[in-house]
């Protein structure tokens, strides 16, 4: 006798079948019993869904994380290529850095979460921890969950010839700077560490500027935009994120249309804190990243 | 509970697009599918911190392993809950071997390997996320067969139906669920 069809051996494991011919061939066959017993599970665990919570959306900042890491990776990439690096360096290294991650987020459960500017300021944190709400999980339908910045992958090229328009775009901001009164950056560059277009994380439209500046007393990050970013009903907030995507800090709000001076530490800086985000932020209960991230940049090592 | 247009076409749509490098695609999916496998998480793993680490891996890890999406294998809720239950489970095998460890400082006892995790998170939620998104009225021949355990002929009587069509809705029903957790062991497994 030939194999019973899936419908016929749905019948079976439920108990809807009357053919003790294909019964028996069923009980003698390994491949139709192994079926038979796969959707008698299946069933069982429908049955087992009696009782289940809402769904909980992750917190805003989740998105804004896997962009930043898939970012770093692409940056790393591009990295790799210039330096005539194989891909599969690329990967072997990326791969043990989510190894490293992994352990470290676990042995860091035994202990308190430390306030990541805190530990970042005090240079001494390896285990800063993005900021984050624990106590107040949000139970959110999948319906009303955030809806996250998006990223568009250009191909490399296009990304090259980007770099080639820097020079324009930077006499084009500073013309900006100059007409609506305010210098985007300080023309004398002495103390200048690095310096970053901040980019819209969709189209990768120039948006901005960020600058390291060594500062009397340490370092101060300056962000200036190519022109007033809308910050809604909100506010605009300030982000380092560290490059492995899984930690950031707020550094400063900034005042639509303005430019602004933030201090930040060399330490924080090391720690791989060099992705500057501006994200807009609401009024809310919700003092983590909102996940709408309106430019973003990342230093030059 | 809502009907969708069509949502098998509508996520292998989405499946393609990803595979064929579209971020756009993975940033749909994390709208879509962020909250089933962050409630994953978090039942298995039982910390928000946790969960949303496993969040982060998962779509970092959906947009590395993109080439490994079947398009064909239905929605790709399946395909990132795979990625989860292996996720979920570094995370568990980390756990027991940091706690192995401090108990062998402390006492060089041999503990126990981890326990399993025999709870069955990832695909029950999978299921459930499933019905949800299967419509009327076969999600509710479903459940009417297999929460409330009533028989094919008590459902047809109770939805004012043929027997024949309570009959087809279960068997075509149970096929695909059975499909999805088949998916997910795939993926678990690699």
């Amino acid at each position: 006798m030939s194999h019973p069809s899936d419908d016929e051996l749905v019948d079976l494991a439920v108990g809807d079948a009357d053919d003790p011919e294909r019964a028996a061939h069923v009980a003698g066959c390994d491949t139709c019993s192994a079926a038979v017993e796969q959707l008698r599970r299946t069933a069982q665990l429908v049955s087992g869904t009696r009782t289940y919570a809402a769904w909980q959306a992750p917190a805003d900042d989740v998105w804004a994380r896997v962009t930043a890491e898939l970012d770093a990776e692409l940056d790393a990439e591009t990295d790799a290529e210039s330096d005539t690096r194989t891909d599969t360096r690329t990967d072997t290294r990326t791969d043990t850095r989510t190894d490293t991650r992994t352990e470290i987020g676990a042995a860091a459960d035994a202990k308190t979460r430390a306030d990541a500017e805190a530990d970042a300021d005090a240079g001494g944190g390896t285990d800063a921890h993005t900021p984050r709400v624990a106590d107040a999980p949000s139970v959110v339908s999948p319906v009303t969950a955030p809806a996250p910045a998006t990223v568009t992958r250009l191909d490399r090229r296009t990304r090259r010839r980007a770099a080639g328009w820097a020079a324009g775009l930077v006499a084009a901001s500073l013309v900006v700077g100059l007409l609506v009164g305010r210098a985007i950056w300080s023309p004398d560059t002495d103390g200048q560490v690095a310096q970053v277009a901040l980019s819209t994380l969709d189209t990768r439209q120039r948006g901005g500027e960020a600058t390291l500046v060594r500062a009397a007393d340490g370092l101060d990050l300056n962000v200036a935009t190519a022109r007033p970013l809308d910050a809604g009903d909100g506010y605009l907030e300030v982000w380092l994120i560290n490059a492995d995507g899984k930690r950031m800090v707020s550094i400063g709000v900034l005042q639509p249309g303005e430019s602004g001076t933030f201090p930040v530490t060399q330490a924080l800086i090391d720690q791989g804190y060099v992705i500057v985000d501006i994200s807009k932020e609401q009024f809310d209960d919700k003092p983590a990243h909102s996940g709408d991230s309106l430019l973003r940049g990342r230093l030059p090592a | 509970m809502h009907v969708h247009d069509d949502p098998d076409v509508e996520s292998a749509e989405l499946a393609a697009r990803l595979s064929g490098g579209d971020r756009e695609a993975l940033a749909e999916m994390y709208r879509r599918w962020s909250p089933l496998v962050h409630t994953i998480a978090l039942r298995s793993l039982g910390t928000r911190e946790d969960a949303e680490d496993v969040v982060q891996q998962v779509f970092v890890a959906a947009w590395r392993g993109r080439e490994t999406l079947r398009p064909d294998r239905g929605s790709p809720a399946a395909w990132l809950v795979g990625i989860a239950k292996h996720r979920i489970a570094d995370v568990r095998t980390q756990r027991y071997r940091t706690h192995r460890n401090l108990q062998a400082l402390a006492t060089e006892a041999v503990t126990e390997a981890p326990a399993p995790d025999d709870s069955d998170w990832a695909e029950r939620l999978l299921l459930v996320h499933e019905l949800e998104r299967m419509g009327d009225p076969r999600a509710t021949v479903l459940r009417m067969a297999f929460i409330e355990d009533r028989t094919q002929d008590e459902i047809a009587r109770a939805l004012d139906m043929p027997l024949g069509t309570v009959k087809s809705h279960v068997r075509r029903g149970l096929i695909e669920l059975r499909d999805r957790l088949k998916e997910v062991e795939r993926v678990s497994s690699e």
